[in-house]
């Protein structure tokens, strides 16, 4: 075969065009398959950016890098305690969203409090719509009830005092809302029987203890018309307790009854901790 | 179906020696033609062109240079489900046959094409996720650019080039990209991809050795997803045992791929990068006009979509007839 190549090739001198020949054509086709890949990766389409779409903030309760699995998932945090949680729920509110030019649009307050609930399912999926189409590159919320929407009185509340009452986020109107409420048992090297837990924020005496988020989107959401960028918050309960400050629920159960974070110098603490536990994990464009 | 192929194989092999014609093929006249568009085609073992797929398996036929066959090649992945330490992880299988052909257009082009229908399955929590259909037709031409052409010489070399379209006929299905980490359960890339093909064969008498570097550009597709650019290189000795019945040309090497992110609608898709490197191992069974190889591909090392997926084995059985 390939001494009858040779021989073919100095013998046939017509072969020898049709050889060049083919190679001007592959080499053509190399050329064409080239630009035409070149074309279709610079032809970014610059459709103009107009009207609204929507938005969906997904909460995805988390413990350290698990999934959280409530009631039966014993959660070690760094100071070794054990939790076993049965309830997460916090308030998020005041979303606005920032543009990649710096602008932002601020959510309708009116629209802006949501109570997410682990036991809920559909509450982990904050729905926002009527976002103008944009690119955004920022999201930043609140977790917790606003000074500001609070002195506006239970009238001014519209129907989510009801709400936040329903889902057990008051204490009362006066003592004003549970910005988070995260509760279940734990045991410790010096708490052997598993005992209650509860850690409630809100405002008390002269710290309102409200936390503002803001929080950078690795991939930009895209809203359109035709798309919902799904931004997948991970929320790491651990970081309640072990984060900018540690607190430890055994320091905090004086009767020996279970550890009860209501108030008091604990509530700055746990406030600062809660700023630190949302993290963008990726942003679906969808 | 491993001991399926495996009974298959040593049945056709006892039936090739009872058989045993006499051999009209004698060592001399048999060149190792047959590796020459192995590397080139490479590349449309991925299942489908995505994040973890099999670019870089390969073997074609080295005992005809020119034919058309037919392969089924296997591709096992155990992805992570979800985002967090305990997401379950799942089992992943790609499995494709394949109808494959070499032409020469004259002695130094050759034409090749590839009809790959998929079929992928995989074991989510919520159940069985089944996929399949004709996956991304491939036509490509390579050209010898040098070819040593003395019998006598003591080393033979052959470089090539080419280059190739994929074509956008495996369906790409948004929603399967949708909640789980693995972007490349697919039946396609649903886009125009093009490839660019060098290989280089170096032998001396029996043994030969081939080493080969592939590039994919892929493009984006009607649903604005692209999936990243990819490399494929590889090296694979074989040696020619001539039985007089038969001929037999083990096999071994290894194999790499590096894949570049994937996009959508021009933003990055996080944990779509990654890279991995495969030992090889095969055996080509020659008899008159048919030839039967299999092959195995085991990783030696990987990094897919940031650890969230695990390539576990390739194999792959074909068979092909000398036109």
């Amino acid at each position: 075969m390939r001494s009858s190549f040779g021989a073919a090739y100095l013998k046939n001198y017509k072969k020898e065009i049709t050889l060049k020949e083919m190679k001007n054509l592959l080499y053509k086709a190399v050329a064409v398959l080239a630009m035409s890949a070149a074309l279709t990766a610079c032809s970014n389409d610059e459709t103009t950016v107009s009207g609204t779409g929507k938005v969906a903030l997904e909460f995805d309760n988390s413990f350290n890098g698990n999934d959280l699995i409530l009631e039966t998932q014993a959660n070690t945090t760094a100071s070794n305690e054990v939790l076993k949680i049965t309830a997460i729920k916090y308030i998020i509110s005041n979303i606005v969203l920032t543009k990649e030019d710096g602008t932002t649009f601020t959510y309708p307050k009116s629209d802006s409090y949501f109570i997410v609930d682990e036991a809920t399912a559909t509450s982990h999926v904050l729905d926002l719509k009527n976002v103008p189409a944009a690119n955004y590159t920022k999201v930043t919320f609140g977790v917790g009830v606003d000074k500001a929407q609070w002195e506006l009185g239970a009238t001014g509340q519209a129907d989510f005092l009801a709400k936040a009452q329903a889902e057990g986020m008051m204490w009362s109107w006066s003592a004003g809302y549970k910005f988070i409420a995260f509760e279940g048992t734990f045991t410790s090297a010096t708490v052997g029987t598993a005992l209650p837990f509860k850690v409630h924020t809100g405002q008390t005496g002269t710290d309102y203890n409200y936390a503002t988020i803001i929080l950078d989107l690795k991939t930009k959401a895209l809203v359109r018309s035709n798309i919902t960028p799904q931004i997948h918050i991970v929320t790491d309960l651990s970081k309640v307790l072990n984060s900018t400050n540690v607190i430890k629920l055994s320091d905090n159960n004086p009767n020996g009854t279970g550890a009860m974070i209501m108030g008091g110098a604990n509530l700055p603490l746990v406030t600062q901790n809660v700023a630190t536990m949302f993290t963008v994990d990726h942003v679906h464009n969808d | 179906m491993k001991n399926t192929i495996i009974i298959s194989l040593l049945t056709f092999l006892s039936i090739q020696f009872v058989k045993a014609a006499p051999v009209k093929d004698s060592i001399s006249g048999f060149t190792f033609q047959k590796m020459q568009l192995d590397a080139a085609m490479d590349f449309d073992c991925d299942a489908c062109g995505c994040s973890a797929s099999g670019g870089s398996m390969g073997f074609s036929s080295m005992l005809n240079s020119n034919f058309i066959g037919i392969r089924y090649f296997n591709q096992s992945y155990s992805s992570r489900d979800g985002i967090f330490a305990n997401s379950p992880w799942i089992d992943e299988n790609f499995n494709t046959t394949q109808i494959w052909t070499k032409i020469p257009v004259n002695e130094k082009i050759q034409i090749a094409a590839l009809i790959p229908y998929h079929f992928h399955n995989r074991e989510l929590t919520t159940g069985t996720e089944k996929i399949s259909g004709l996956g991304d037709i491939t036509l490509m031409a390579t050209y010898s650019v040098y070819k040593t052409q003395k019998d006598s010489a003591v080393f033979t070399h052959n470089i090539q080039i080419g280059g190739g379209v994929k074509m956008p006929t495996g369906k790409f299905e948004e929603s399967n990209n949708l909640g789980t980490v693995n972007q490349s359960f697919q039946l396609g890339t649903g886009s125009w991809d093009y490839l660019f093909v060098t290989e280089y064969m170096i032998k001396k008498e029996n043994l030969g050795l081939n080493s080969m570097i592939n590039y994919n550009i892929k493009t984006e597709n009607s649903k604005k997803y692209q999936f990243g650019n990819q490399l494929n290189y590889g090296s694979t000795f074989f040696y020619l045992l001539d039985l007089k019945t038969v001929q037999l040309v083990p096999q071994v090497g290894f194999a790499g791929e590096v894949y570049e992110t994937n996009k959508q609608y021009g933003e990055k898709v996080i944990n779509t990068a990654g890279d991995i490197l495969f030992s090889k191992f095969g055996l080509e069974v020659g008899k008159d006009k048919l030839s039967l190889g299999i092959n195995a591909m085991l990783p030696i090392n990987q990094n897919l979509s940031s650890g969230n997926i695990e390539a576990n084995y390739r194999w792959s059985v074909n068979l092909n007839y000398t036109l």
